[in-house]
């Protein structure tokens, strides 16, 4: 993925870890294990994104952070929702909702005249 | 706020991922050798993702500020002419704003010179029934006073004479002040150099010693040690130098050159309670208020009034801060001078405003990325702001440019005003327009940065083109308005004090100023011991003087005409019945022969004064005197005599003559019923004034010589033409007129550029539509009109706003004002028809140039 690009969708990353956080306490590989996994292999995530976007939403308060074991035995860092993390979350979803609304339907719009 | 985790925390969390891919790899079969190496090519630098880590938490506000502060200065790079013409309106408006400021910080905010000068107070006595304001205090009741108080760490007094000192070659006038004791002591300040008087220089006959000024001392000596110890000679007498006040010493009264105690055991003024010859000044106890001291001296003055009720019943006794006694009423000057001057920061600011306005909403593409990308709305602002930071700092450090030139104009300009000599640019200033660049970019950037970010997300994808850019603006339009409202504000202000410069000057004082050359001659109060010979000393001056070549008359008088005089005296008429016999306030003034011919006064009926003699009891009296006092009756003849008789007032007199009336009290103000009395030799140091033939001061050199001749122990000084004395006496009337009127035009200038300014951008955008218009047959008449119009709405809004503003705002004005009304009507029209015609000049070009685009470009463009 090129750099431009990741760039472009930092908005979109913050939005994504927002959403797989909310299903439960995960530290950083699961949850770029499961941004892959989910969207079919479609998404990458680059690690040089990932930990910087992770530690921002941290800081911002969106997210909390806690040392715990991992599945394996080792000990990782969990991100986990914060309350403010999932009000942030909820307001980029419909937002996310609207604006994918209206690009399909221009997108739609286009093919039927055409 | 989480805080910064340390390396080793960053460490463990990349290393528990690193190893996850390895787990990855050899579960996909991989030897883990090989696993690792993939894993650790796949995670990518580590030193780079923890160098970013880093970053997010490093000072947030330090890196984005730097970060912001590069952008910004791309920006002024991108966009030199825009971000020059901003750095100087505001260089404008903050540097007259800081000037002012100096102004303000030197002459009212900062103490007095002196350690804790807020608890130095100036005592005068009056007469609560009398109409003298104060009078100076009897040397023998300041050391009552300083005696008998509880409030006071010491009560002292000084008087200042200007005398010849004649150990040099030439005698030179220098300015002397008689002190009493515990003078340094009162103004806290020790000399730099020697020391004060020691006991037996403060008594009668005692050691000739005398203290003098850093001023006198560097203008004499050259700022050498070996002044202390040499001698003086003042008066025939020799003095020796003992002590040398430090630079930092400003005596209220700058120009006193030394300082002579004034014995206490003088026999005269133990003795004798009416001499009025001390200016009194006290310091208070430390925690003592002035309303405090105030009554203790109340009762020392009314103990005394028991003791000695013949001379001290009538007595009062008014205290007032030195600080104010100094400053006086400059004080509402300056802040209308600082209130005019916000406004034009403030006009300034909603200029750049509207510049803003229009360049961020050319940039809502960029703004629109930003927000794409991830940025906060506060984050955009804040680079907006910043943006308009470096721009205002940039101003306002051109602006303490203006301002340091400023402090310099304002030495000349108000040369004469209290404390003028202390303005100047230091850190407190230069610190204050730092902060005004703040307010500044406050007032400039703020609007235009919330509405720039105001657009949602979805907005302002959809608003990338900025052809959608609303062409209506009302926002825009209203900060025009408000530009022009202020601009007409300021300038119904300056309009006012213009006119009444104007009026000032159309004034006939009643006395011709011009050819008539001033001058004094120096002499000492103890002359007036013999008042024969002074007498005769001063008739004869006036007799060599008049022999002179080029002089048509000379004359004496204690006081310049046309600068106020504080005293007045009640008179008497002689022979009324006692139960009729009213006291007549009346201004007196002591002339000499031949004043009314040097001023060019009238003789309406009698004579004029004849001949300049104590004894000779004669008097003129003006014709309000005539008119308020004797109308109707015989006037030639009549006696006048003083209400109460004394040592100091002067004796009955009969009325030899009428003169015209003339504005000797100063121009702007009516002539009040005057006695001249025909004796100008009163005092040892009298203002001659000579009427010359030719240029009054092409004749300054040979009457010099020519005293010089016939008194060669005596020096001259005060030489200039009578008109130049007129005019000081409006400086402040004159400083207050000029500076609202550079304000005032430096506001209308700027209106006039938002004006244009907003209409050639409003125009810009609007050139698809007006291509279109064209295009379908509109005339390029109406297109212009219609801008014209547009531009016309604006300034005639805010010149009705402004108009009312002036209505309010003028009333500060009220006193200063002279020969016009607060509302005057013409003054405001005036206003409003420079302000429009100055507005349609500014919309006509922008207006022409929007109907001049070409339908076929235009159109083609987008």
């Amino acid at each position: 993925m090129p750099p431009e690009k990741s760039d472009l969708l930092q908005g979109t990353l913050d939005m994504l870890i927002l959403k797989i956080v909310a299903l439960g306490p995960v530290h950083g590989y699961g949850i770029a294990l499961r941004i892959r996994q989910i969207s079919k292999e479609v998404l990458q995530v680059q690690q040089g994104s990932l930990y910087p976007a992770l530690h921002r939403l941290e800081k911002r308060g969106w997210l909390k952070a806690e040392w715990g074991e991992s599945e394996n035995g080792r000990e990782a860092k969990f991100y986990s929702l914060s309350p403010k993390g999932r009000k942030q979350l909820a307001e980029e979803e419909s937002n996310w909702e609207r604006l994918a609304g209206a690009v399909g339907e221009i997108l739609r719009a286009t093919e039927a005249e055409s | 706020m989480s805080r910064r985790p340390d390396d080793s925390q960053l460490d463990r969390e990349l290393r528990f991922h690193i190893q996850r891919l390895v787990d990855e790899k050899i579960a996909a079969g991989i030897a883990p050798e090989e696993a690792r190496r993939q894993a650790l090519l796949e995670f990518g630098g580590q030193q780079q993702i923890k160098e970013e880590l880093r970053d997010v938490y490093r000072l947030r506000f330090v890196e984005s500020s730097m970060r912001n502060l590069r952008s910004a200065c791309r920006f002024m790079r991108a966009a030199p002419s825009f971000s020059i013409t901003v750095m100087l309106t505001l260089a404008l408006g903050i540097g007259a704003n800081s000037a002012v400021f100096s102004a303000i910080h030197a002459i009212l905010l900062r103490p007095l010179p002196f350690p804790n000068a807020d608890q130095l107070v100036v005592l005068a006595q009056y007469n609560p029934k009398g109409r003298n304001p104060m009078t100076p205090v009897a040397p023998v009741r300041v050391e009552d006073w300083n005696r008998m108080n509880s409030t006071f760490q010491a009560i002292t007094g000084y008087y200042t004479e200007d005398v010849s000192e004649t150990s040099g070659q030439l005698p030179e006038k220098i300015t002397r002040a008689w002190v009493s004791p515990r003078f340094f002591q009162v103004w806290g300040v020790a000399p730099a150099i020697g020391r004060t008087f020691a006991p037996n220089e403060e008594r009668f006959h005692g050691t000739n010693a005398v203290v003098i000024s850093d001023r006198f001392w560097r203008r004499r000596f050259g700022g050498t040690l070996e002044a202390i110890g040499r001698r003086l000679r003042l008066d025939g007498y020799p003095y020796t130098i003992i002590g040398i006040m430090p630079p930092s010493f400003l005596f209220p009264e700058r120009d006193v050159d030394l300082f002579i105690p004034s014995p206490v055991d003088f026999p005269l003024s133990q003795t004798n309670r009416e001499l009025t010859w001390y200016t009194c000044v006290g310091r208070m106890r430390p925690g003592v208020g002035i309303a405090q001291a105030r009554a203790d001296l109340a009762t020392v003055q009314g103990q005394l009034g028991q003791e000695f009720p013949k001379t001290d019943k009538d007595l009062a006794i008014r205290i007032a801060p030195q600080k104010e006694i100094q400053i006086g009423g400059i004080r509402r000057s300056l802040w209308i001078l600082f209130g005019s001057v916000s406004l034009l920061l403030v006009l300034a600011c909603c200029n750049i405003a509207s510049l803003l306005l229009a360049r961020t909403a050319q940039r809502a593409h960029e703004i629109a990325i930003r927000f794409s990308l991830g940025a906060s709305r506060g984050s955009v602002i804040l680079q907006l702001l910043t943006e308009t930071f470096v721009l205002a700092l940039g101003g306002s450090v051109l602006g303490v440019l203006v301002a340091a030139g400023a402090a310099n104009a304002f030495h000349a300009l108000a040369k004469n005003l209290p404390r003028g000599d202390e303005v100047r640019l230091d850190w407190t200033i230069v610190v204050y327009t730092l902060g005004c660049s703040v307010i500044a970019t406050l007032l400039c950037g703020l609007l235009p940065a919330f509405r720039a970010t105001r657009r949602s997300l979805s907005g302002a994808m959809s608003q990338s083109s900025r052809r959608q850019v609303s062409a209506r603006s009302p926002l825009q339009w209203a900060l025009v308005s408000l530009q022009v409202a202020l601009a007409v504000t300021l300038l119904a202000g300056a309009g006012l004090l213009l006119r009444t410069f104007q009026a000032l000057g159309r004034i006939s004082p009643g006395f011709d100023p011009s050819h008539v050359l001033t001058l004094r001659i120096s002499g000492n109060y103890g002359e007036t011991s013999d008042m024969k010979t002074l007498t005769a000393r001063i008739n004869r001056t006036l007799e060599e003087l008049r022999g002179v070549p080029g002089v048509e008359t000379a004359a004496t008088s204690l006081g310049v005409p046309g600068a106020p005089s504080q005293f007045q005296a009640e008179l008497k008429i002689s022979g009324e019945p006692a139960e009729s016999e009213r006291k007549l306030p009346v201004i007196p003034r002591y002339v000499s022969d031949g004043y009314f011919a040097a001023l060019r006064i009238p003789v309406l009926a009698g004579e004029a004064c004849r001949d300049n003699t104590l004894s000779a009891q004669t008097a003129v009296v003006n014709q309000s005197f005539v008119n308020t006092y004797l109308a109707g009756g015989p006037v030639i003849g009549r006696r006048i005599e003083p209400v109460r008789p004394g040592l100091y007032a002067a004796p009955p007199a009969e009325i030899r003559g009428i003169v015209g009336d003339a504005r000797e009290q100063g121009l702007d103000r009516e002539p009040a019923p005057t006695v001249y009395r025909c004796f100008g030799a009163g005092n040892p140091t009298p203002v001659f004034l000579i009427r010359t033939y030719g240029e009054p001061m092409t004749m300054a050199e040979s009457l010099r010589r020519k005293i010089h001749e016939i008194e060669p122990g005596r020096s001259v000084f005060e030489v200039m033409p009578l008109a130049d004395h007129l005019s000081e006496n409006f400086a402040e009337n004159r400083m207050r007129a000029v500076l609202l009127t550079f304000f005032a035009l430096s506001a209308v200038s700027l209106a006039c550029m938002g004006l244009y300014g907003t209409l050639s951008y409003l125009a810009g955008l609007r050139r698809r539509e007006i291509g279109l218009r064209l295009a379908i047959g509109a005339l390029r008449g109406q297109i212009a009109s219609q801008f014209l119009l547009e531009g016309l709405r604006a300034s005639v809004l805010g010149c009705g706003a402004g108009l009312i503003l002036a209505g309010f705002s003028t009333r500060l004005l009220a006193g200063m004002l002279y020969g016009v009304n607060a509302l005057d009507t013409a003054t405001f029209a005036g206003v409003a028809a420079l302000i429009l015609l100055t507005g349609t000049l500014s919309a006509l070009l922008p207006a022409a140039r929007a109907a001049r685009v070409d339908p076929m470009q235009a159109l083609r463009e987008e």
